[in-house]
């Protein structure tokens, strides 16, 4: 909470939910609990309890909040992949919470390890939430929080809980981020314009960005989570602009073309600084590095060949692109100066584009985009330390474009099915994966922001 | 009387034309960038979740016109004088290349000498290319075949400061199918007249 805009529901709860630690048992109980983490290291996934939230009074819309509140949290806690859940079945077997004084024989009886108690009502227009994730086998509480707020997206407070909840591990939790697409929705037959559009993590709430009925491609988050730099061609040439989503204004030509030269590809490094993006300023297409605001524009590619779509490691010294300079296209890695260039894909395709490079430092890794078999193309993960890579698609369509979530442990894509382009999100594994119902039309080339 | 016939026919062809001109107007606002506060009218998922209880930020005004920025011809594909059967017609490429080929070369020729009797016309010179590549690669790839066309007009004595360049990539086919016969099609340069 410590960037007021960083994510939409946070911008909420920092601008008017009041987030208060009740008690803080966990971190003066001489008894320390122990963390999720050390359970998660010692081999078993903590055993969660989520059951129905609580409500406070019986009025109809404490008890839908409620509701919707469970069925979030639920949901937010399962897509990070780190647990195991009661069954619905053996909570229902046993006597109804008491979010107070929970009894904990009972939750160790149906497997609980961790018990997540939620309560919620509404009182004078506003939503109150309180949650509390009691150590069963202790019966510690671990982590106990109230949240209040405006009553008309309920969702923002079990995406924050999950969130708060997460820091009891050792990954930051992804249920207040939000990934930036294109879309055609509201493309006509006269305008097929493509706009950008932003979507929760798990597909609710799209707004629409851009209004501009040209074609707006290519966002990328600045790591602030309140800016997007992407490509527009409202002025005919595509040049790279800057959205200030909450101001709901652009700055043009972010990377300072001129005359007729154009910008694709834009991304920022990770600590916001630098922008990376592809120019064919100088003749032909290359990687050029500038300040976030376009200032000082250096080139980091110089052969004639097409260079281009960037991409920054977690430390921002290396930059990772596609370049054909050897006949196909591929991925090389030089560092932040254009120096020390290298190779990375080798043998995996002739058709390589499109990196996304890990955010978290012990992943060394790199996503892209492969045509591994003829017809379509697949997400691939390149292991940097061991040059091995896994396939993460197969027989999903044509896949492109993947982005990282901000832990690293989930990548967005696009997957073309039927003909028609829907966001799909898999864990780093490619054992799990989930299409997001964002809305209509073709939704492609999604940026996972903060 | 067929003369009357006529002028009516020319004053309802003025009214239409009129109507045709207030459409385009209307259609050239200038565009603008704009946060939509989640949950606000048009929301695409109004109805299907609540809306976000966004608290002030501070909201700029809805519209920041760009100054002449209206959009841009090349926005609306085709004119009279590009694609198929106009002087300026469609250049085709290979799958995956940027190479002109000795058909384009002929075609080019003809394109350069109409080009140099209509001397105070400039052109948009876009690349396109199919649907197989990825999207970044080809936004490289439409470039450099736009470039190639662009060359070879000047190489030809077409002023190269008539001819600019702008690389589209998959992002506009002309036809929408996918058989060989529609990504050839959609693997071409293409002419914008201004």
């Amino acid at each position: 909470m410590s960037r007021p805009h960083s994510v939409w529901p946070g911008g909420v709860l920092s601008g008017c939910v009041v987030v208060a630690a009740l008690v803080s048992l966990a971190a003066s109980s001489p008894q320390e609990p122990a963390p999720v983490e050390q359970i998660v290291i010692g081999g078993v996934t903590p055993r969660f309890a989520v059951p129905e939230c609580v409500p406070h009074t019986a009025d109809p819309a404490s008890q839908a909040a409620c509701r919707t509140i469970t069925q979030v949290l639920r949901a937010d806690l399962r897509f990070e992949g780190l647990f195991q859940f009661v069954p619905e079945s053996l909570m229902n077997a046993i006597p109804p919470l008491d979010p107070l004084a929970p009894r904990f024989d009972d939750w160790k009886g149906i497997g609980a390890k961790i018990l997540v108690a939620t309560q919620a009502q509404i009182v004078s227009n506003e939503l109150q939430v309180e949650v509390r994730v009691y150590f069963v086998d202790s019966g510690q509480p671990m982590l106990q929080r109230r949240y209040s707020g405006k009553t008309d997206n309920p969702r923002s407070f079990a995406h924050q809980a999950s969130d708060d909840i997460m820091t009891l591990t050792q990954y930051k939790g992804v249920a207040r981020t939000r990934i930036a697409f294109v879309s055609d929705r509201d493309a006509t037959k006269e305008r097929p314009s493509k706009e950008l559009y932003i979507v929760d993590y798990d597909g609710f709430n799209p707004r629409r960005v851009t209004v501009n009925a040209s074609l707006n491609i290519l966002p990328a988050w600045r790591p602030d989570g309140a800016a997007l730099a992407y490509v527009s061609y409202r002025q005919g040439t595509p040049l790279v602009y800057l959205a200030k989503i909450f101001e709901g204004q652009s700055v043009a030509n972010l990377s300072g073309e001129r005359g007729d030269s154009s910008a694709f590809s834009p991304t920022f490094s990770p600590d916001g600084k630098s922008l990376a993006f592809a120019s064919n300023r100088s003749g032909s297409m290359d990687v050029w590095v500038s300040s976030a605001e376009g200032a000082q524009p250096r080139r980091l590619t110089t052969t004639g060949a097409k260079d281009t779509a960037p991409c920054f490691s977690p430390t921002g010294q290396e930059i990772a692109f596609t370049s054909d300079r050897t006949g196909t296209p591929q991925l090389w890695q030089m560092d932040s100066e254009g120096l020390n260039v290298r190779r990375l894909t080798v043998g995996s395709g002739n058709y390589n584009d499109g990196c996304a490079w890990n955010p978290a430092k012990q992943y060394s890794e790199i996503a892209y985009t492969a045509r591994l078999e003829a017809g379509g193309f697949d997400i691939a993960i390149i292991d940097l330390a061991t040059r091995q890579v896994r396939q993460i698609t197969q027989g999903r369509g044509s896949c492109e474009y993947p982005s990282w979530a901000p832990n690293g442990r989930h990548l967005v894509f696009s997957c073309a099915r039927n003909r028609r382009w829907e966001l799909t999100i898999a864990d780093r594994d490619g054992r799990s994966f989930q299409t997001l119902a964002t809305g209509p039309g073709n939704n492609v080339q999604p940026d996972w922001g903060p | 009387m067929p003369l009357r016939n006529q002028s009516r026919l020319s004053l309802a062809f003025l009214v239409l034309a009129l109507a045709v001109f207030a459409y385009g107007c209307s259609g050239k606002r200038p565009p603008a960038l704009a946060t939509s506060a989640p949950g606000e009218e048009g929301s695409p998922t109004a109805g299907r979740t609540a809306p976000a209880p966004v608290e002030p930020i501070e909201e700029g005004p809805d519209v920041r016109p760009i100054e002449g920025e209206g959009a841009s011809g090349s926005d609306i594909p085709g004119g009279a004088l590009a694609g198929e059967g106009g002087p300026l017609a469609d250049i085709r490429f290979e799958l995956d290349s940027a190479a002109l080929t000795d058909e384009a070369r002929t075609i080019l020729e003809k394109h350069a000498l109409w080009l140099q009797g209509q001397r105070e016309l400039r052109v948009i010179v876009e690349g396109h290319c199919d649907e197989r590549g990825t999207v970044e690669y080809n936004l490289a790839l439409g470039e450099q075949r736009a470039r190639a066309v662009r060359d070879y007009l000047a190489s030809l004595g077409v002023a190269a400061a008539r001819l600019k360049v702008v690389s589209y990539g998959k992002e506009r086919p002309l036809d929408p199918g996918s058989d060989e016969a529609a990504m050839a099609r959609n693997r071409r340069a293409h002419f914008n007249v201004r």
